[in-house]
């Protein structure tokens, strides 16, 4: 029996109270959220008082329901998704298979940097674009979904870059190889055996970025979002997302159920981004198992 | 397909990368052609060290970069040893039934929305730092630095592990055969190996802590004051950014939030360059 | 089917030289290769073998900072073609000499599909042209019998040996001139190996084979030519 250092001593108090203290706070977070929002998940606290058959069939409008923001945070991530995929996943294949190394280190800079640039900046952003198109484009366009679905595809364009680099170049080399030697193109080697084999990173790439779309909240305060606006009707108008109602509520509620509300909105949001994150483990774990037993 | 489709989509491929590039310029384009007018009528470094009272003419953002910075560090300093210890913890400490859930734990805590943070700071701490302070509002610059630091401890703590996860088989093999201990295999071995790594991760968590937006804005208090003590509130550069939004636009109290963009933007590019700077001069070891 | 070997030169290589990364790999090469023939290149490992072979069908381009110098004529139609030259498809130029590797490679697709895919990738899409030059280069791979029935099965339920007829199959589709191989047998059984073997030595009736090998044994049983590799040159063997 060996006794131990001091020093080891420590080590091992400090890693268990991190992991405690760590543990502690998240357990607060959540249980906090779920304690004081639980009570509200009720058809009221979505649809107000309207009808929810109405509601959903947009025959009514919704008032004091969380309806026209969760539309409003879907319409803003599917209209972002649609942008970004497409411009990042081209990009990525461009850095992947066609870069030389001069470009390749070049370019990644550039993307970090945009990986990094803080969302209030990429929103302000938004807004400066709004107010140029709006003098110089056409009077019609100010800040709307539009707008920030630019901007919140601006801030996940690089994630949607980094895992499909990433992936790509993940691939072992013979892999590479296989279809070269049969004849094929650049190009057709791409598509027929690169891409479907990493086809579960870059889709984990783009989960998150639907994840980040939908939690967002200092891109849409300058870009659109506001606390009343019905469900969204055009791309150009306002519109309301879940994130900012939780944030508005924060400090403009005007009584006890209001506040609730706000409570129930933050475990709605919770589950949903948490959700998003369970499926990436979820593909991640499945299709590691096809790719070695596929029957 | 013909060889000039191919080639027609493969110079698409590139003009995707250029034009991901091109945005990534035009942000910074914007903030320094809009904030133009306010550069010019002040030196930048006047700006960056003046104080704040639009009524009298001065548009120094000062106050708001000792905001920042007053926030962030708190953060990093209260995250820094509890990220490492968890660190410790995922890759050596921890037993292996325990560790591997703690780290799924971790990255699920990376997808908690930041406004959640500050609504459950605002909530559930504030009126705790208000007890415990005896006075003030409980909106300071310590209620936003405890959560931010929560906020980024995830992130810091998986890249810890990470690093730690990348020493060679090989030293940690060597040192069980020599009968280390897991504490004695993680403080002899595997922290001086991925030093670089800790310290990259630490630069990053420095970043995010800076460009955070929604505890600052919802739990530091937003006063336009240099802070003096922990418990004052204080304004951080984003926050102000998203404050300011909403006045007169042709107003120069309005332009100088492009020019905390740019302070923001630099400071980025800045960081980057580090790391990439420390990862050269540790490759050339 | 044994008649008398026609001597006519397939390839020529001529002062051939590789480098990687500024350190030579191959030095001044210069070797014909005859139609109908087994060449086996043995040589200790780092000697260039693999290397060399992928010189003759362009895969060295895929390495990045190599350079070649040299020439090397392939017979191709009739006529001698200098792969390198200015505006040679290389894609062409693996559809004539077709490669296989060490460790067989079968795509995640099903047997049909990995056999039928090189046509997809010339372009080829008539199920009557498709159907029948799957199976034959089945049977010239000796798999037909066995996976005739289950042609729709996913490539990777084969075991090794079969895995590796099935990737010689897929080089042999589109009827090459030549084929490139690097130790073939070497991530199998001794059964398998024999197998592969008996299949290169009917093979070469209609192909130019190069074998890169190391089982000594292997090369005195099917090579009708033995170029050893020494430190990136050759010296000629009977």
């Amino acid at each position: 029996m060996t006794t131990m250092k001091s020093a080891d001593r420590i080590i091992i108090l400090f890693s268990w109270s991190g992991a405690l203290v760590l543990t502690g706070a998240l357990s607060a977070i959540l249980g906090y959220v779920i304690f004081k929002g639980a009570g509200t998940l009720d058809l009221k606290l979505f649809f107000g008082d309207t009808a929810p058959l109405d509601a959903l069939t947009l025959k009514r409008q919704v008032f004091d329901g969380l309806f026209p923001a969760i539309l409003g945070t879907l319409c803003l991530v599917v209209l972002s998704v649609i942008l970004a995929v497409p411009l990042g996943l081209a990009t990525g294949i461009y850095l992947a298979e066609y870069a030389g190394g001069f470009a390749k280190k070049v370019f990644n800079l550039f993307f970090d940097i945009l990986a990094g640039v803080p969302s209030i900046v990429v929103g302000l952003f938004g807004f400066a674009l709004a107010v140029f198109l709006h003098r110089h484009v056409s009077r019609e366009i100010g800040p709307c979904l539009l707008v920030s679905s630019l901007a919140l595809a601006l801030l996940v364009l690089p994630y949607i870059i980094r895992t499909t680099q990433t992936a790509l170049e993940g691939l072992p080399a013979d892999i590479r190889l296989t279809a070269l030697a049969l004849g094929a193109t650049r190009l057709q080697n791409i598509r027929h055996v690169l891409l479907p084999r990493s086809l579960s990173g870059i889709m984990t790439g783009v989960i998150l970025a639907v994840g980040r779309c939908a939690e967002d909240t200092a891109v849409i305060l300058l870009t659109g979002a506001v606390a009343a606006a019905g469900v969204p009707r055009s791309l150009l108008g306002h519109y309301e997302a879940l994130p900012f109602y939780i944030y508005y509520i924060s400090s403009q509620y005007a009584n006890p159920e209001q506040l609730l509300t706000g409570y129930g909105a933050a475990l709605v949001l919770l589950v949903i981004c948490l959700g998003l994150f369970a499926v990436t483990f979820v593909i991640k774990r499945r299709l590691s198992y096809n790719a070695l037993y596929r029957a | 397909m013909s060889g000039l489709r191919e080639r027609i989509l493969e110079s698409g491929f590139f003009l995707a990368a250029v034009a991901s590039t091109a945005a990534t310029l035009l942000i910074f384009g914007f903030m320094l052609v809009l904030g133009f007018p306010l550069l010019r009528s002040g030196l930048f470094v006047d700006l960056l060290t003046g104080a704040w009272a639009p009524a009298a003419g001065a548009y120094g953002i000062f106050p708001m970069v000792a905001g920042t910075l007053a926030i962030s560090l708190l953060s990093l300093i209260l995250a820094f040893p509890v990220s490492l210890g968890c660190a410790g913890f995922a890759a050596a400490i921890g037993p292996v039934w325990l560790s591997r859930p703690f780290r799924r734990m971790v990255q699920l805590m990376t997808g908690i929305p930041t406004v959640i943070y500050g609504f459950v700071g605002i909530f559930l701490l504030v009126p705790i730092v208000r007890g415990l302070h005896g006075g003030g509002s409980g909106l300071c610059v310590f209620s936003a630095a405890l959560v931010l630091a929560v906020l980024i401890s995830p992130t810091m703590v998986l890249f810890f592990s990470d690093s730690l996860d990348r020493v060679p088989k090989s030293y940690l093999d060597a040192a069980d055969a020599l009968g280390a201990t897991p504490s004695q295999k993680l403080r002899l071995v595997m922290l001086p190996y991925a030093k670089e790594g800790i310290l990259s991760g630490l630069i990053l968590a420095f970043g995010r802590a800076v460009g955070d937006t929604m505890v600052a804005l919802m739990i530091a208090g937003n006063a336009v004051q240099v802070p003096e003590s922990v418990f004052d509130a204080a304004r951080a550069l984003t926050a102000h950014i998203a404050l300011v939004i909403a006045a007169d636009t042709e107003s120069l109290e309005f332009k100088s939030i492009f020019v905390c963009g740019l302070v923001l933007y630099l400071f980025v590019g800045l960081m980057i360059s580090g790391l990439r700077l420390l990862s050269a001069l540790g490759h050339r070891r | 089917m044994s008649h008398s070997p026609v001597e006519t030169t397939r390839i020529r290589v001529t002062d051939l030289s590789f480098s990687y990364r500024k350190r030579a790999v191959l030095r001044n090469i210069h070797v014909d290769f005859a139609d109908s023939t087994i060449t086996a290149l043995v040589g200790p490992s780092g000697a260039g073998k693999s290397t060399f072979l992928t010189t003759l069908n362009g895969l060295w381009q895929t390495i990045p900072e190599a350079r070649l110098t040299g020439q090397v004529l392939i017979r191709l139609e009739g006529a001698f073609q200098d792969i390198y030259a200015d505006g040679f498809s290389v894609s062409r130029l693996r559809r004539r000499v077709g490669m296989v590797f060490q460790t067989p490679n079968p795509l995640p697709m099903s047997i049909f599909r990995n056999i039928a895919f090189p046509l997809k990738l010339a372009g080829e899409s008539r199920r009557d042209v498709i159907e029948p030059s799957v199976e034959a280069a089945l049977r010239r791979a000796y798999l037909w019998e066995e996976v005739k029935d289950r042609l729709g099965d996913n490539a990777l339920t084969l075991s090794g040996g079969q895995q590796q007829r099935l990737c010689i199959a897929r080089a042999l589709v589109l009827e090459p001139q030549v084929l490139l191989l690097d130790e073939p047998t070497s991530s199998l059984d001794e059964t398998a190996g024999r197998v592969i073997e008996e299949l290169m030595v009917c093979l070469k009736d209609r192909l130019t084979l190069l074998v890169v090998s190391h089982y000594l044994e292997q090369v005195k049983r099917i090579a009708d030519r033995v170029m050893a590799f020494s430190n990136g040159s050759i010296e000629r063997g009977g």
